[in-house]
Order: C-alpha cells, then sequence, then structure tokens
C-alpha cells in the first residue's frame, strides 16, 4: 500500500541535482558527495578508483538504505587537490577505462566473427 | 585517445566464445569493481523491450486477468529495436518511437484442449521487428517452442491489446536482457612441492581424488608427481585444503583468487545478443559516469 513507485528507483525528481557536494566542517580538505539514483555500482566503482589517487587519505560509500534511492561518498585529500578535483579526475579515468574496455571488446569480436568457426572452448 | 590518467588502469580483453545467446571473455588487469559494475549493469540497466501494459476486452479463461497480464510481461520480446526508442521516464516528443501495440484474439472452438502461446500474439504492423524470442519458427526445436500462456477449453475466449514498451531490470525483472551474467576471480593454485614428495604414490592419488572439482589436479603417472591441470575448473571447495588436513599435511597446496583477471559468462534471453549486452552495458555506464561529471558542481569548496 505505502510501497514507493518502482520509477523512484532511477528518475531524479525535479529540481534535486544529481550529484552535489558538502564540504565537512570538521576536517580540512574533506566532502560529502551525495549522488541521486545512484547505488553500488557507482558507489564502490567511484570509491576504489578515488583510492588510486595518491592525494586521496579517505574514501568511503554508503547506501545508507535500500528505499533511500542515493549514496554518499566522502573523500578527504591531502590539500593539493580538492575534493572536487580528485572526483572529476575519478571519473574522468573511469570513463577513459570503459571506453576502452568497449574498444578492445568491439576489436575482439570483429577478431572472433572473421574467423568464421569461431574459438572453441578452453 | 586521451592522455593516460596517472591512476588510470589499462585493462585487456580476451574474448573466447561468442555466440547468439552465449558470451564467455576473460577482462584482465583491472579492478573488482570494474568487473562487478560492469556485471549489475548488464543484469539491471541494459534497455529491452517488454510487454508493459494489457488491455483486456474479454477474458473467460481459467485465468485472472491480472495472471495473463503478467506472463505477458515476461515473454522475452526481440529488442533490437530498443536503440531507436524512448522509455516513459525519457524526455519524448510526440515524434518518438514509444510504444509496440501487440494484440491477442483467440477463441477455442474445438472439443480439445488448446494452447495459446507466444505465437498466437498478432504484432505491430509498423515495427514487425519486435517480437517473441523464437516467434512462429517451429514447434519441434525446444529452444524456439512457443511460450505458453494459458490452455482453454471448448467456448473460452480471449481478447486483448498489449503495448510493449522500453524499460530496464531495475524496474522490473521481465526487462532483464540476460538469464544469467556472472564473473569468476581466476584461482591461482601453486602445489608445494617439497610437502608434496612426502607424500607415498597412493596418498597422491587419493588426494587428486579427493577433489570433487575434477580436472584440476592430475597425478602424472610417469613423473610419479602431482601437477595443475586446469586451475579454472576449481570450484572453490576447499576439498584439496581438507584432505592435506586429514593427511597431517596442511600447507600443500595454496589456493587464491586473483583479483585482477575476471571471467564472465553472459548468456543471453534472446532479446539482445550476449555481445551487444556487453557493449550496452558499458555504453549506459559510461553515459552514467559523464553524466555525473557534468552535474558536478563547479564551485571549489574544498581545498582552504
Amino acid at each position: 500500500m505505502n510501497a514507493p513507485d518502482r520509477f523512484e528507483r532511477f528518475v531524479v525528481p525535479d529540481g534535486v541535482p544529481k550529484i552535489s557536494l558538502e564540504k565537512d566542517t570538521k576536517v580540512t580538505n574533506a566532502a560529502t558527495f551525495t549522488l541521486q539514483r545512484e547505488d553500488h555500482t557507482v558507489g564502490n566503482l567511484v570509491r576504489m578508483q578515488l583510492l588510486r589517487d595518491k592525494e586521496v587519505t579517505f574514501a568511503g560509500y554508503k547506501f545508507p538504505h535500500p528505499l533511500d534511492y542515493h549514496i554518499l561518498i566522502k573523500v578527504q585529500t591531502k590539500g593539493k587537490k580538492s575534493p572536487r578535483e580528485v572526483m572529476d579526475d575519478a571519473l574522468t579515468d573511469l570513463c577513459d577505462e570503459f571506453d576502452d574496455i568497449r574498444a578492445k571488446f568491439q576489436a575482439e569480436a570483429r577478431r572472433v566473427h572473421s574467423s568464421e568457426a569461431g574459438p572453441g572452448y578452453m | 585517445m586521451t592522455t593516460l590518467g596517472e591512476n588510470r588502469r589499462v585493462p585487456q580483453v580476451q574474448i573466447r566464445v561468442l555466440r547468439d545467446d552465449y558470451c564467455e571473455f576473460v577482462l584482465s588487469d583491472t579492478d573488482p569493481s570494474v568487473a562487478n559494475a560492469l556485471r549489475r549493469i548488464m543484469l539491471v540497466e541494459v534497455p529491452t523491450i517488454a510487454i508493459d501494459l494489457v488491455e483486456i476486452e474479454e477474458n473467460t479463461t481459467v485465468l485472472n486477468d491480472e495472471f495473463i497480464a503478467h506472463r505477458l510481461g515476461l515473454i522475452p520480446l526481440v529488442s533490437n529495436a530498443v536503440y531507436n526508442m524512448k522509455g516513459v521516464f525519457e524526455d519524448a516528443g510526440e515524434e518518438d518511437f514509444m510504444d509496440v501495440e501487440m494484440s491477442l484474439n483467440v477463441k477455442c472452438t474445438s472439443e480439445d484442449t488448446m494452447d495459446v502461446t507466444s505465437n498466437d500474439l498478432t504484432l505491430d504492423v509498423k515495427h514487425p521487428e519486435v517480437h517473441p524470442v523464437g516467434y512462429k519458427q517451429g514447434d519441434f526445436d525446444a529452444l524456439k517452442r512457443p511460450i505458453l500462456l494459458v490452455k482453454m477449453r471448448k467456448n473460452q475466449e480471449l481478447r486483448l491489446r498489449a503495448v510493449a514498451r522500453k524499460g530496464i531490470g531495475k524496474d522490473h525483472a521481465k526487462w532483464i536482457p540476460v538469464a544469467t551474467v556472472s564473473f569468476q576471480y581466476m584461482p591461482e593454485i601453486s602445489i608445494n612441492r617439497a610437502l608434496m614428495d612426502t607424500l607415498t604414490e597412493q596418498e597422491k592419488e587419493d588426494w587428486v581424488d579427493a577433489t570433487p572439482s575434477k580436472g584440476v589436479f592430475r597425478y602424472n603417472n610417469i613423473t610419479k608427481q602431482v601437477e595443475v591441470d586446469n586451475a579454472e575448473l576449481y570450484q572453490y571447495d576447499g576439498e584439496a585444503l581438507a584432505k592435506s588436513e586429514e593427511l597431517g599435511k596442511p600447507g600443500l597446496v595454496t589456493i587464491k583468487e586473483r583479483q585482477d583477471i575476471f571471467i564472465f559468462r553472459v548468456e543471453s534471453t534472446g532479446v539482445l545478443k550476449a555481445e551487444d549486452v556487453v557493449l550496452t552495458a558499458l555504453e549506459v555506464l559510461m553515459r552514467k559516469l559523464r553524466n555525473l561529471q557534468e552535474a558536478l558542481p563547479q564551485q571549489d569548496v574544498g581545498a582552504t
């Protein structure tokens, strides 16, 4: 009866930003990003990418509640780059990586299609 | 390609099997978070087409209206047209292609029980490419056999109009393009030679036979040695380790999951080619990340 609509899970409501940033009031160079209508897929992905950055001292994400369709990503940096900048870099790197995977997958698919018989199980 | 960010990985892809309904590939030199994101996207965010709205005109069958509507929704529809479609929650104009209208009109006139199947659906004349998987392709091939909707007896009737729409698995499971998509960590198995040599030949053979994951280890009759045959077949059952303990020789073998090689297996339901499921998933993921980047606030509040 009071179940939320299914589309709530992936449609960002009007007037709500897809991603917002709030600076931490107690810790320097730290901020929390709120990503609307995202889940573990992006949360874990971005967190792991942020942790590869040497400027990042802390990166973590949480999915506060299964019916609150947003995630929080907390980042702290050493100071040379702001949390916004490291997030920007992480997203760029991830995007490039997936573009790379796509190009390589397409090349492989072409290779497999061109060898008529196709590869068997190894 | 753009300049390589210092924290960017350079993954490798190798396709092993590629069929319309199945794809097996190895993704290496990357992180589990990337593999898992790809798996999760393939599962619930690759758009497909499924019946979403049903208007029942006449239903005198034994199944109630909701039941039939649900069964219609679950019919896999060939979804190559999905790339030109707009979903209900996307910005769409009047011109956009959003609905595929199908209908069903059957009445049983014979004394025998009649099967109403996916083959009885009348397709949209404007979009005949959107049809149930295996539509009117033969009743004998198990894979192409039509999907049973309901059975009828004499004088029962079913008349309805169904609208198929674009959607994603996150909304409803009927839009999931795959039967299964999984990834496996590549196992890394190393045998402690010195310790293995302290076993008798019989013990070695018993040890090899104790593993239910057949084909992982092999006892070589010529060299009298235990060898790793195919590490990939290992099922993480732990029996080899248990047997080592039992023989009083823990550490005979060490088994690790490599965190940088992933074996993906994608089984399509037939709505999209397995290859297209992977490629679309990658595109969806890239679009998602790009949208986030564009929405990232411009003002800098961090560095103080």
